[in-house]
């Protein structure tokens, strides 16, 4: 036998079967633009750590340098801490890279021959504060010919551009993302409320007579506060379950145009810890918007009796 | 079971109870008459702690209700059964279903729902029709479930308030009949009623107010007050 109140409940619901379909609808398209957000936050927030702390540097050296010159430099380097993975790439290795870079159009590997490639250093900083500074400094060494970054996005000349521009990009989503979520969250709040008042009105007749046979408060209060906890947690998980989906279906593409960029967990089992763990809080929002919109609702009808 | 000591109560500048006093032993069948506004639903209102008076004592089971702190009283009501003129039937359940309300009210376990529900059904002799929604039923089987609602928890008391106020005489003398058999079985009822034939057909004792006054209380045939006629 079905507890009472949650009996109540779902009598009410099927009793006004419009009612919850709005709720439903608010609440799921809350937390299906909710989880598609985190998600973005979530792989804008990597893409962003991935910049900021792999930064690849390249110090392209002069042609007429030695190999002491370049071990020289190249443990100065390693032993600097601000330094990380410090590799040199001969000009050989650098005509591989053009040619790998090239395969689409052979053509433009047969006309080049290792000679035109400078041999070069390529290594990442610990911290992107640092790069500029190190940059500097290893410009000033007399076998650098120039520095240069692999990132680069929108034709930006520098690496603060590239990552200052990701970071405009992050704050963007992390804000409007935010922005758009409250606004559908308080529409959410507002469809509890307003449902959840007209309840109290319809069960009036009821909740009188309740109170006359010795009903407390909690009593009277909880078919309400569970027919509220029935639309947010159905909405959340129908929304995050949308959302889901549609992740799960696009992610294989994401993942291969990033490449070794990580906006996505590679290992399924991470994956779907990200789902589980936005679920989760999503349950627990759902859970916050239902018990503050019936609890206000049943408050002010109280006030009004 | 219950005493009233000097209850005064007013609504604004209309005294709508002045000076009651008086006592409900246990197990005693008593009925509050008099006119339409005497205050026989308003005696009734205090006793279920829905309004307090303005000055006096109302005890109950041995404790004063009066200064009964506001979460007590669903509690105190729990242990009085109360049947309404308009009924007060939940139109949404069935009639098992409102019989089982107060049970789920004053937290019975669901295992004993069952029994308690059939039994008092049985006592009022709706049990074929337990499965039916009120509208589905007459006024005098609507005013027999509100009586089921009112015993299926065992109350100590139980208040009726012109309980057969929207019946036929037929159907108003077989509600009489169950409320006679229930006392009988040892519950305490306090019934407010202006009908004169229900009250000399029990011929129980009789606490007749006017005009929020006690005019008057001792069996019917030995009182000398007028009891208003329907």
């Amino acid at each position: 036998m079905p507890n009472i109140h949650l009996k109540t409940a779902l009598d009410y619901i099927k009793r006004s079967p419009f009612q919850a379909l709005a709720a439903l609808f608010v609440l799921t398209l809350t937390f299906f633009v909710g989880t598609m957000m985190a998600v973005l936050v979530y792989s804008s927030g990597n893409l962003l750590k991935y910049f900021e702390t792999r930064p690849q540097i390249i110090a392209f050296l002069k042609d007429e340098i030695t190999p002491e010159q370049v071990s020289a430099l190249q443990n100065k380097l390693t032993n600097d801490t601000r330094v990380k993975e410090v590799r040199y790439v001969s000009k050989e290795e650098a005509l591989e890279i053009y040619k790998q870079a090239t395969s689409d159009n052979p053509l433009l590997s047969e006309l080049v021959s290792p000679t035109i490639f400078p041999a070069s250093l390529e290594f990442s900083v610990s911290s992107l504060a640092f790069a500029q500074e190190v940059i500097n400094e290893v410009k000033k060494e007399g076998i650098v010919d120039s520095v240069g970054f692999t990132a680069n996005l929108g034709g930006e000349k520098t690496l603060q551009d590239v990552v200052g521009r990701l970071r405009t990009i992050t704050r963007y989503l992390r804000v409007g993302g935010g922005i758009l979520v409250g606004i559908l969250a308080g529409i959410s709040l507002l469809i509890i409320l307003v449902i959840t008042g007209m309840r109290i009105t319809t069960r009036k007749g009821e909740i009188e007579i309740l109170d006359l046979i010795g009903a407390t408060p909690g009593f009277i209060r909880s078919p309400i506060i569970i027919e509220a906890l029935i639309y947010s947690s159905v909405g959340a998980f129908a929304g995050w379950l949308l959302a889901f989906l549609l992740w799960l279906y696009a992610t294989p593409s994401i993942v291969s145009y990033f490449g070794e960029i990580p906006v996505l967990p590679k290992v399924p089992l991470s994956f779907f810890a990200i789902f589980a763990t936005i679920l989760g809080g999503e349950l627990l929002v759902g859970f916050g918007l239902a018990l503050a919109g019936s609890f206000l609702a049943v408050s002010r009808a109280r006030r009004n009796r | 079971m219950v005493k009233f000591a000097h209850v005064s109560k007013n609504f604004g500048d209309i005294k709508a109870l002045q000076d009651i006093s008086f006592t409900v032993e246990k197990g005693e069948f008593v009925f509050i008459t008099g006119p339409s506004g005497a205050g026989k639903t308003t005696l009734l209102k205090l006793i279920l702690r829905e309004i307090l008076p303005n000055s006096g004592q109302i005890i109950f089971d041995g404790r004063d209700i009066v200064n009964l702190p506001e979460k007590s009283i669903p509690y105190l009501r729990q242990k009085i059964g109360v049947v309404f003129q308009d009924y007060k039937v939940i139109n949404e359940r069935t009639v098992k279903e409102n019989v089982e309300v107060p049970l789920a009210v004053a937290g019975i376990n669901q295992d004993e729902w069952e029994a308690r529900v059939n039994q008092v059904l049985k006592l009022i002799g709706l049990d074929k029709r337990s499965k039916l929604f009120p509208l589905q039923l007459s006024g005098g089987e609507l005013q027999r479930v509100s009586l089921a609602r009112a015993l299926v928890i065992n109350p100590k008391l139980i208040l009726a308030d012109e309980p057969t106020g929207n019946l036929d005489w037929e159907t108003a003398d077989a509600i009489m009949d169950l409320f006679e058999k229930i006392n009988k079985e040892g519950k305490t009822v306090i019934m407010a009623t202006h009908n004169k034939h229900v009250v000399e057909k029990l011929k129980k004792r009789v606490i007749h107010i006017n005009e929020g006054k006690l005019v008057g209380h001792g069996e019917k045939r030995k009182l000398k007050v007028k009891v208003e006629e329907v």
